[in-house]
């Protein structure tokens, strides 16, 4: 069975074109989140095995959320998703708990890299 | 090879049993140091090993050998004391020798780098040096030199260019490494072609490094260039680490954009010659050599260089095997199944009485029943298996916390079911750990308080009833209840009505729920609140319980107790009407025929005196609901004990004492209290095993 990924991101778009990325690649889409207290909910509830996590969005940003959910599951595994020049933030967001990031615009085999890699390790 | 092999796993299992015995002895010297028993003891054993190593050609560990026992050979001749410096070296031996046992058991010659490294301690030592170079911390060696900007030496082989000006700082860092028993990695990692945020990857591998315990003491380009992110796709970093050279590059190759790795020891690497090479797909495990450096290629030699043949051979070794425990629990049933078709067969061939048979069919009846014994035993390990390893952390514990402890075990050869043995050692872990760090005081806080200097923790393992109870027992300071009491008011965890009116037992017991630790700082080892609720609930997951008793000043009593399961206990089988029941051996107090005047009614109930105690009485057959023997001259009771009550049951006969597996009853059947299991017995009849505790 395909693992299933949780999306998170406040783009609907961007949403879409990493849900298209997965599902090619044969993997499940748990569900998507809008926020990062959306992502913490849904996380509880689907207990997803990968979660793409946007970094800046409105409510809750995602490196709160990493965080929150690196309590509730510390072996959560969540792949950061950032823009050019915010390597300072990725870099928090790894301290923080995340496990590997990617970078818009995303090249698709870079984000099935990521998330091969983590199902590796 | 055949022989030479049975030689070696001869060689290892007599070797690990001596370095148990030099493990038990080192403890014993910890504490004692002017015992020379115990010198004497360790001198014996590193003599041994001396030999047996020299024998089998495995000069490096028979030097470090010789050279412990010379340094032992001084004690006993008063030519030397023992001090905490010579113990903590003779600890750090007695990891290098397994290590090195474990070197040689997967095919290697036990000579480690730090087998050497040792070696030299000890002679420095013999020289009449202190051992005191404690080594510094890498802070202070760590190497920013700014990058050599000429390095475009372009073979492949040259993958690791160092200048000799750093070279130089390098070689202390790794003797300082060396003499720590670690080793020194040059690690070259390339990044993907078109790597984005390339920063936050060498962030990515910095962590990963953190992560596996390596210490980076090199790298290159410097810290402020790759901050500055002034690098192309290669990074070299000097790392000092115990982790495992194949372990660092699987680890280094999870990170995403990572397209190889290179791995080299310190010496090789100066010498440009690459160990291990592992490519970002996992694919081809290469390795150059580079035909300049003959000389090593000793080193080389038993770390593989044939690319043909990448794994090492390993040495098969007969003392062990790890079983699913599934696998075994599927044999036991098979093997009821056949104890099961042995009867029926039995019944058949009856009618028939053929003398041939009879004799064939009694030894088969034999060996299944030896058979099933030797299932039956196959699950069941000494609690040792878990204890063993405790006087040593122990002692690292209490040193590491600056309490002395006086650390005692008993009943270590209780046995218990695989599964919670397996599953037992960490809750006693922290249990262990929060006497130390919150049950025993200082030394200073002690004499203090006029309780004796040094601490006692007691670990005990042993039989009670259906179960096993293991103990931990310090003479700490003990839990406050008012302080617990507090907290749990506080957190909510209890109201103000139920609070006062609760019992002793009642308010330690909350520190077993989620969230309380009455500790206010948490330390490194234990106290952050998630400790007690934990334990409880791997022992309540292992169907076991566990109990608090403490006394503010006088210390702390955990009892965990731990059923049985799937174990094999002894029991009395006894008849009612024609069915065969089994009681506990554990609970019986004894059993005897009584005249059936004996019994008299007091209060509507049967009672029977015993040794001038009065006992209810139940009689099985009322129980189950069938009709009385018809009056009897003498009955046959069996008296029941559970904790301090005791009380006689009435069966038909007593068949004898078995050894019986207890099996659950199924969900379907778990309401029914009257029995805890049923087992299948050597003639394939069943018993249902009376619930003791139940019956009262």
């Amino acid at each position: 069975m395909g693992k299933r990924i949780l999306i998170v991101d406040d783009a609907a778009f961007m949403r879409m074109i990493l849900k298209d990325i997965i599902t090619k690649a044969g993997y499940e889409l748990a569900g998507e989140a809008q926020n990062g207290q959306e992502a913490i909910d849904k996380y509880k509830e689907l207990k997803p095995d990968f979660v793409t996590m946007d970094i800046t969005m409105p409510v809750m940003d995602g490196i709160q959320a990493i965080k929150q959910i690196k309590t509730i599951d510390p072996n959560s595994r969540v792949i950061v998703c950032s823009a050019m020049g915010q390597q300072a933030m990725v870099i928090e967001a790894i301290q923080s708990g995340a496990r590997d990031f990617i970078v818009k615009p995303f090249q698709p085999n870079r984000v099935i890299e990521a998330i091969q890699k983590l199902e590796q390790g | 090879m055949g022989e030479m092999d049975v030689y070696l796993s001869v060689f290892l299992d007599e070797a690990r049993e001596n370095l148990q015995n030099l493990n038990d002895a080192l403890l014993g010297l910890e504490s004692d140091m002017k015992n020379l028993e115990k010198v004497n003891e360790i001198f014996r054993i590193m003599h041994t090993l001396k030999g047996m190593a020299g024998t089998l050609g495995f000069d490096g560990l028979a030097k470090l050998c010789h050279t412990m026992e010379n340094t032992f050979d001084k004690i006993r001749n008063h030519q030397m004391t023992v001090n905490e410096d010579i113990i903590d070296l003779l600890f750090k031996g007695l990891d290098t020798l397994g290590e090195s046992l474990d070197d040689i058991a997967s095919g290697g010659n036990g000579d480690t780098q730090a087998v050497k490294t040792l070696k030299d301690g000890f002679e420095s030592i013999l020289k009449g040096q202190k051992s005191e170079q404690k080594v510094e911390p890498f802070k202070q060696a760590q190497v920013k030199e700014e990058p050599i900007q000429e390095k475009t030496v372009s073979s492949v082989d040259s993958a690791f260019f160092i200048e000799d000006s750093t070279k130089v700082i390098l070689k202390n860092v790794y003797d300082k490494a060396k003499e720590r028993g670690l080793n020194f990695y040059f690690i070259k990692v390339t990044l993907s072609e078109g790597v984005q945020l390339k920063l936050a990857r060498a962030f990515m591998i910095q962590h990963k490094f953190d992560e596996m315990g390596c210490e980076v003491v090199y790298s290159d380009p410097s810290t402020e260039d790759i901050e500055s992110e002034k690098f192309d796709r290669e990074l070299v970093f000097g790392i000092v680490t115990s982790v495992d050279p194949k372990f660092l590059a699987e680890n280094l190759k999870s990170i995403s954009e990572v397209e190889k790795i290179q791995i080299d020891d310190f010496f090789t690497s100066v010498n440009k010659k690459a160990v291990v090479t592992d490519d970002a797909d996992g694919a081809a495990s290469e390795k150059h050599v580079d035909s300049q450096n003959a000389e090593l290629s000793e080193e080389s030699e038993h770390k593989d260089d044939n690319p043909a043949q990448p794994t090492k051979k390993k040495l098969k070794l007969s003392q062990s095997i790890r079983v699913d425990i599934n696998k075994l629990d599927e044999l036991m049933n098979l093997m009821a199944e056949l104890v099961i078709a042995r009867s029926r067969i039995a019944e058949t061939l009856k009618k028939f009485s053929i003398k041939e048979v009879d004799e064939s069919l009694s030894q088969l009846s034999r060996i299944t029943l030896d058979l099933q014994n030797v299932v039956m035993k196959v699950r069941m390990v000494p609690v040792s298996f878990v204890f063993n390893r405790f006087p040593r952390l122990t002692r690292d514990i209490a040193k590491e916390l600056g309490k002395e402890i006086n650390f005692i075990m008993q009943g270590e050869e209780t046995e218990l079911d695989r599964t919670v043995v397996d599953e037992i050692g960490d809750p006693l872990i922290h249990l262990l750990r929060n006497s130390l760090d919150h049950g025993i005081e200082s030394p200073e806080e002690r004499i203090a308080k006029g309780k004796p200097k040094i601490g006692t923790i007691r670990l005990s393992a042993r039989h009670e009833g259906n179960g096993v109870i293991i103990e931990i027992e310090d003479d700490g300071k003990g839990m406050d209840k008012e302080k617990i009491l507090k907290k749990a008011l506080e957190k909510g965890l209890v109201d103000q009505t139920t609070a006062s009116s609760m019992k002793d037992e009642e308010i330690l017991a909350l520190s077993f729920l989620p969230g309380l630790s009455t500790k206010d700082k948490a330390t490194e080892l234990s106290g952050r609140g998630v400790g007690m609720d934990v334990v409880k609930s791997t022992v309540e997951s292992l169907k076991g319980t566990v109990t608090l008793e403490s006394e503010k000043g006088r210390g702390t009593i955990v009892r965990i107790r731990m059923p049985l399961t799937l174990a094999i206990i002894e029991a009395l089988l006894v008849t009612v009407k024609d069915y065969v029941y089994a009681i506990p051996i554990a609970n019986i107090d004894t059993t005897q025929k009584i005249a059936d005047g004996e019994i008299k009614v007091v209060q509507d109930r049967e009672v029977f005196m015993l040794r001038g105690e009065v006992i209810p009485v139940i009689r099985l057959r009322e129980l189950f609901g069938y009709s009385r023997t018809e009056n009897l001259k003498q009955e046959n009771i069996v008296i029941i004990k559970v904790g301090n009550k005791k009380y006689g049951v009435i069966v038909d006969k007593l068949l004898g004492q078995d050894d019986i597996v207890i099996k659950s009853l199924g969900s379907m059947l778990s309401d029914v209290k009257e029995f805890s299991g049923g087992a299948i017995l050597g003639d394939g009849r069943i018993a249902l095993i009376l619930d003791v505790s139940s019956l009262m």
